[in-house]
């Protein structure tokens, strides 16, 4: 390999001068390229060739690919010729398409070794899509030949009952069906249902519908619901005779289309070719799964047995899923305290608020923040009270969601425009290209606890307990620290007397706050209150050790520090978002805010927010779907343990770790109906703007 | 023209090479298949056919030992044999099964599981050869682990001794600690060495992960063969009575009441964050004194470690970790090489792991492959040569010979929803004082799948 990559370089390298000689004269560059890139490409070509002929696997791989490369190739271009026919050539497409379905249900038949003879190669792949096709493609073609209704349903009818016996009598000993009256007649009745519904839906007469939907009802309930094996050539015959019947009715009845329809129906080809692959992959490998959990969720643990909702209630019983036992807890909690103390704030602030400009709650102005970041403290606080799987999960959602938003917008806000922006928004874009186990692995070591006898090899505890060193210690470290913490409080107070006297007490809450937390930092780190603040503890003898904090196994504030690693993650994503979003707010409603004499905060609150209020909207609803289904976080930090469980995880131990496949699809069916919402909100939304 | 028909390709091009992506596992399947199936009546010429092995065992000794033991056997029989280490083996075996693409063969830890896919028709019987192999080599004892509803699938690849306490003698020597030989005396040193106020006097960590929990599992049975006997034992394990019934529930609690601050000293900070793999060097350092744990650990000492060696101070040795009733328990756990399916070459594969010549070539291989001093691996397979082993493993050994009563880990044998499941987490929940003993064995025993 590495002579064939130095052979590549060697021919590449001369022909790099002549390309950058080339650029000087336009266009004579190109051939230089060309030879570049067919050097290129028989280097690639041999590389492969001898992997090909060196490995086994490869060679068939390869094989694989090249003939489904040239058969999809060929089913694609096929299908575009045959309906660029339809306009001219109505018989002859007629006949084509007849025939191909013909073909197909012949090597269906046979394929599947359903038939007298097949498991023979020419038969099956030969002579089977060949008798189909002619009697198809025979039909297709009488059919195209006349316009009379009589006629038509004459040869539909006759060529129909022909097939149908034909059918019936080929269908080996082994297959054939054993005829359960009583399948057949609820299937057809609610294939006759659902067919004919479904034309009413879509404005058609309802007769077609109905004689489509009583054939496949029809061989549902005579080939699906019955023993195979059991019958005889009568009961095949029958139940391949009544389909086939009820189809050739409905062939009768239909027209040929005139020129107009034939356009249209042209027209509406070319997207079902487009589209048909897409929708078939999206319906085998979504569709399809979700509709087989949602019924395995109401099976037993081996799928055998029917449950009904025994598995739902299942996951609503256990107490890990939900534990409100300790709720009351929550009132004791810090979160909730200050959240409650934010929310009072709110009220007072919305009271003067409605007094001043007669609305209370508006974007923009300062009720909107203690309002909301109370609100968040609030629901903090309930959940570290109530415990288990679904309030995990929920708490994931609120705080990452929220979190990532918020920082997202004030750094996409923040940076927009200054300079160093795009180094800054790249270091914090910098995380997404991580994966979510990678950064699992990465913030397991930022949170490791080391006996405190040790040193702290994870950066958390390592600050943690540094800090506690310099609050309780007295050497030169802490003086310093402490000279540090009173002359910023100092500056703050400065700041607020500055702007209390020139702006009034509007301007002076941020650095109120600042005050606020500064000084309650200040009074902590001397000691005024608690002895000291950081990773410390007095040891019985009555000297001051280390004491570490257990980030990942400490319940229930883990939770909170595995959804930093979320947060770490997707902020990134939410700044870029946004940041695009602010960038396309169009220079002149702020220029036209700014003359009219706004504030830059009021143009951010009322120009800029409107305006980017849909792809908030956005950036909320992608990340409450990712955080929804968090799962590797959890699985790589705390496989679910320590109260960290979340749904996903849960599902995945119960489905493939312990085999309960009716829970574990229970729960899927739990993340996907919580998902629903979001989605149908999403798709409605874009539908709105196209 | 050309151009167009170019881009309507496209589509159809990326689609297949999803569909050939997706199809080349099972084409190159069936080939192997084919190609085992050729080399049937072939007798000792498998035609270079592969073999492919997972199993749980991940650190580099074993892997290459394994590979190395099997492929010397295979290149005199023409077949290759790959061994794949996995970390997360007890999901990733399952998601295999369920896709239709098994290992040849699989290592399994855990009896409960391998009954479990027995039944379930993944596994299949090991043939008559191979059986009369097994009793040429394996006693009931071990044989019987393999064995689901009369039918022999396992055949037991590496037995591990877990009833063992790790301690350096030289230490205890120095502190003028005896060896105890009663649980008495062992509580009783326990409290010494924590009233002394040295090193402490356990280390204990029962982190591993995914699988973070399973350590308190095995002090628990350990705590259960000892107070209640080896028939509570059976019935527990075999959920004759409930999960926690009051014996249960005081042997978890025995063992939490054990692991005190003043007992234990956790390398991670607690005993739930700690490794369970960190105990080797806190141990060697002197930040404690014994380890419990299994005859595998010699593997997780540091590099360097000297094991069963008088003339150095720094060696660390085992005693047994004793018994209450007099009657010497030992709990044992253990790999079982089961087969999904029944190709001659997997077969002989079979066959040569359950002989002696399989154990101790892997010994000698394992032994190399850790640059001398214990393995970490032993098989209780008869007639190995002794030599391969060193002393100290000599003498795990004998007392897994000598022992009346051995029991396999039961968490190994319950089903996976309590033995890999609820037991491993309400376990480190009561470990992480999250719960009490009765709570946690009241939903585990809520769990035990009905």
């Amino acid at each position: 390999m590495e002579t064939l990559e130095r052979t590549g370089a060697d021919e590449g390298a001369p022909d790099q001068p002549a390309a950058s000689a080339g650029g000087t004269a336009p266009g004579a560059g190109r051939p230089t390229e060309l030879y570049v890139k067919i050097a290129g490409g028989f280097v690639l070509a041999l590389g492969v060739l001898y992997w090909a002929v060196v490995e086994e696997k490869i060679r068939s791989t390869l094989l694989t690919v090249i003939i489904a490369v040239a058969a999809s190739a060929g089913i694609w271009i096929g299908a575009n010729l045959l309906f660029n026919q339809v306009r001219g050539r109505w018989q002859m497409f007629n006949t084509i398409a007849f025939a191909v379905v013909g073909a197909v249900l012949g090597i269906v038949l046979h394929g599947n070794l359903v038939t007298i003879g097949s498991g023979n190669g020419f038969l099956t792949w030969v002579i089977g899509p060949l008798a189909g096709a002619a009697a198809f493609g025979g039909l297709g073609f009488a059919l195209a030949q006349t316009d009379d209704p009589s006629k038509r349903r004459a040869i539909a009818l006759g060529s129909s009952i022909a097939i149908g016996l034909v059918i019936g009598a080929v269908i080996r000993d082994a297959y054939q069906p054993g005829l359960d009256p009583v399948a057949i007649v609820v299937y057809t009745l609610v294939g006759i249902a659902v067919g004919a519904g479904l034309s009413l839906l879509l404005k058609h007469p309802p007769l077609g519908g109905a004689l489509i939907g009583a054939a496949l009802g029809w061989v549902l309930g005579a080939w699906g619901a019955a023993d195979l094996g059991d019958g005889s050539i009568g009961t095949s015959i029958i139940a391949a005779l009544v389909p086939a019947v009820l189809i050739g009715l409905r062939l009768g009845m239909t027209k040929n289309p005139d020129y107009k329809a034939r356009v249209a129906i042209d027209n509406r080809s070319r997207a079902v070719i487009f589209i048909g692959p897409a929708l078939a992959f999206i319906s085998v490998m979504l569709v399809i799964p979700a509709i087989r959990t949602a019924y395995l969720s109401l099976l037993n643990k081996d799928s055998v047995d029917f449950v009904g909702l025994d598995n739902y209630k299942a996951v609503f019983d256990d107490k890990n899923s939900l534990d409100l036992t300790n709720w009351t807890n929550m009132f004791t909690s810090v979160p909730f305290i200050l959240g409650v103390i934010l929310l009072a704030v709110a009220v007072v602030v919305g009271v003067s608020m409605q007094k001043r400009t007669g609305r209370a709650v508006e974007i923009g102005n300062p009720t909107v923040a203690p309002l909301v970041v109370g609100l968040l403290f609030v629901c903090f606080g309930a959940f570290t009270a109530m415990r288990g799987t679904l309030i995990n999960n929920l708490w994931w959602v609120v705080v990452v969601t929220f979190v990532s938003t918020a920082m997202g917008l004030a750094i996409a806000v923040l940076a927009d425009q200054r300079g160093g922006e795009r180094v800054a928004k790249s270091i914090i874009f910098m995380p997404m290209a991580i994966s979510l186990v990678g950064a699992s692995v990465i913030w397991r070591f930022v949170y490791t606890a080391r006996d405190t006898s040790t040193e702290q090899t994870g950066v958390m505890n390592a600050l943690w307990i540094g800090l506690g060193r310099l609050s309780t210690g007295s050497g030169l470290p802490t003086i310093i620290a402490t000279i540090f913490l009173v002359l910023v409080l100092v500056g703050l107070f400065m700041v607020l007397a500055r702007m209390l006297v020139r702006y009034g007490p509007g301007r002076a809450v941020v650095p109120g706050i600042l005050i606020v937390l500064v000084g309650w930092l200040f009074i902590r780190f001397t000691g005024i209150v608690g002895g000291g603040v950081g990773g410390f503890q007095t040891l019985p003898d009555g000297s001051v050790g280390g004491q570490t904090v257990f980030f990942v196994q400490e319940t229930p504030y883990n939770n909170f520090w595995l959804m930093v690693i979320m947060i770490w993650i997707q902020t990134g994503f939410s700044m870029v978002i946004l940041s695009a979003a602010i960038k396309a707010v169009p220079t002149e409603l702020i220029e036209a805010a700014k003359i009219d004499g706004a504030t830059t905060s009021q143009v951010f609150w009322r120009v800029t927010l409107p305006q980017i209020a849909t792809t908030i909207g956005v950036v909320v609803t992608t990340l409450i779907v990712g955080v929804m289904k968090v799962f590797d976080i959890v699985k790589v930090t705390t496989n679910g343990q320590f109260g960290s469980q979340v749904l996903a995880n849960q599902m995945f131990a119960e489905a493939f770790s312990f085999q309960n496949k009716g829970k574990g699809a229970a729960l899927a069916m739990l993340i996907f109906v919580a998902v629903l919402p979001v989605m149908i909100y999403n798709i409605r939304r874009m539908q709105r703007e196209s | 023209m050309n151009k167009r028909w170019l881009k309507l390709a496209a589509v159809p091009v990326a689609l297949s090479f999803i569909a050939a992506a997706c199809g080349s596992d099972s084409s190159s399947s069936s080939d192997s298949t084919s190609q085992n199936t050729t080399a049937a009546g072939e007798g000792g010429d498998f035609g270079g056919v592969t073999v492919t092995i997972t199993g749980p065992e991940r650190d580099d000794p074993s892997i290459a030992a394994i590979n190395d033991t099997l492929n010397a056997w295979g290149e005199t029989v023409n077949l290759k044999v790959e061994y794949t280490g996995d970390a997360d083996w007890e999901a990733n075996i399952n998601t295999q099964v369920e896709g239709g693409n098994p290992p040849d063969i699989s290592f399994f830890p855990q009896p409960g599981k391998l009954a479990d896919f027995a039944r379930a028709g993944y596994i299949v019987p090991v043939t008559d050869e191979v059986n009369t192999t097994l009793d040429e080599f394996w006693a009931d004892g071990f044989q019987k682990y393999g064995n689901v509803d009369d039918v022999q699938y396992g055949v037991p690849a590496k037995t591990d001794l877990k009833s063992l306490v790790w301690y350096q003698p030289q230490a205890f020597a120095d502190a003028g600690y005896e060896v105890p030989t009663t649980y008495d005396d062992f509580v009783a040193l326990v409290d010494q060495m924590a009233a002394d106020g040295g090193p402490k006097p356990l280390c204990v960590g029962i982190e591993s992960g995914q699988a973070t929990g399973w350590t308190f599992t095995d002090w628990v049975e350990d705590m259960v063969l000892r107070q209640a006997g080896a028939d509570v034992y059976d019935q527990w394990v075999n959920h004759e009575i409930p999960f926690d019934d009051p014996q249960i529930v005081t042997a978890m609690q025995t063992v939490v009441d054990l692991w005190t601050p003043e007992n234990v000293f956790a390398a991670g900070g607690s005993i739930a964050a700690t490794n369970f793999a960190d105990n080797g060097q806190p141990l060697v350092d002197g930040q404690c004194y014994m380890h419990r744990q299994a005859n595998f650990f010699a593997g997780l000492f540091p590099e360097g470690t000297t094991f069963a060696d008088p003339s150095d101070p720094t060696a660390v040795d085992v005693f047994y970790f004793p018994d209450i009733n007099g009657d010497k328990p030992v709990l044992t756990a253990g790999i079982f090489a089961s087969a999904f399916n029944d190709d001659p070459a997997t077969m002989a594969v079979m066959n040569y792991i359950a002989t002696a010549d399989y154990a101790q070539t892997r010994q000698k291989n394992q032994t190399e492959a850790v640059g001398g001093g214990l393995s970490g691996y032993l098989s209780a397979a008869m007639n190995q040569d002794p030599a391969v082993y060193q002393p100290l493993e000599q003498s795990f050994l004998t007392i897994l010979n000598a022992s009346q009563i051995a029991r396999f880990d039961g968490s190994d044998l319950m089903p996976a929803d309590v033995g890999a499941g609820t037991f491993w987490s309400e376990g480190t929940s009561l470990v992480n004082g999250d719960t009490t003993a009765a709570d946690a064995a009241a939903a585990i025993e809520a769990s035990w799948p009905k």
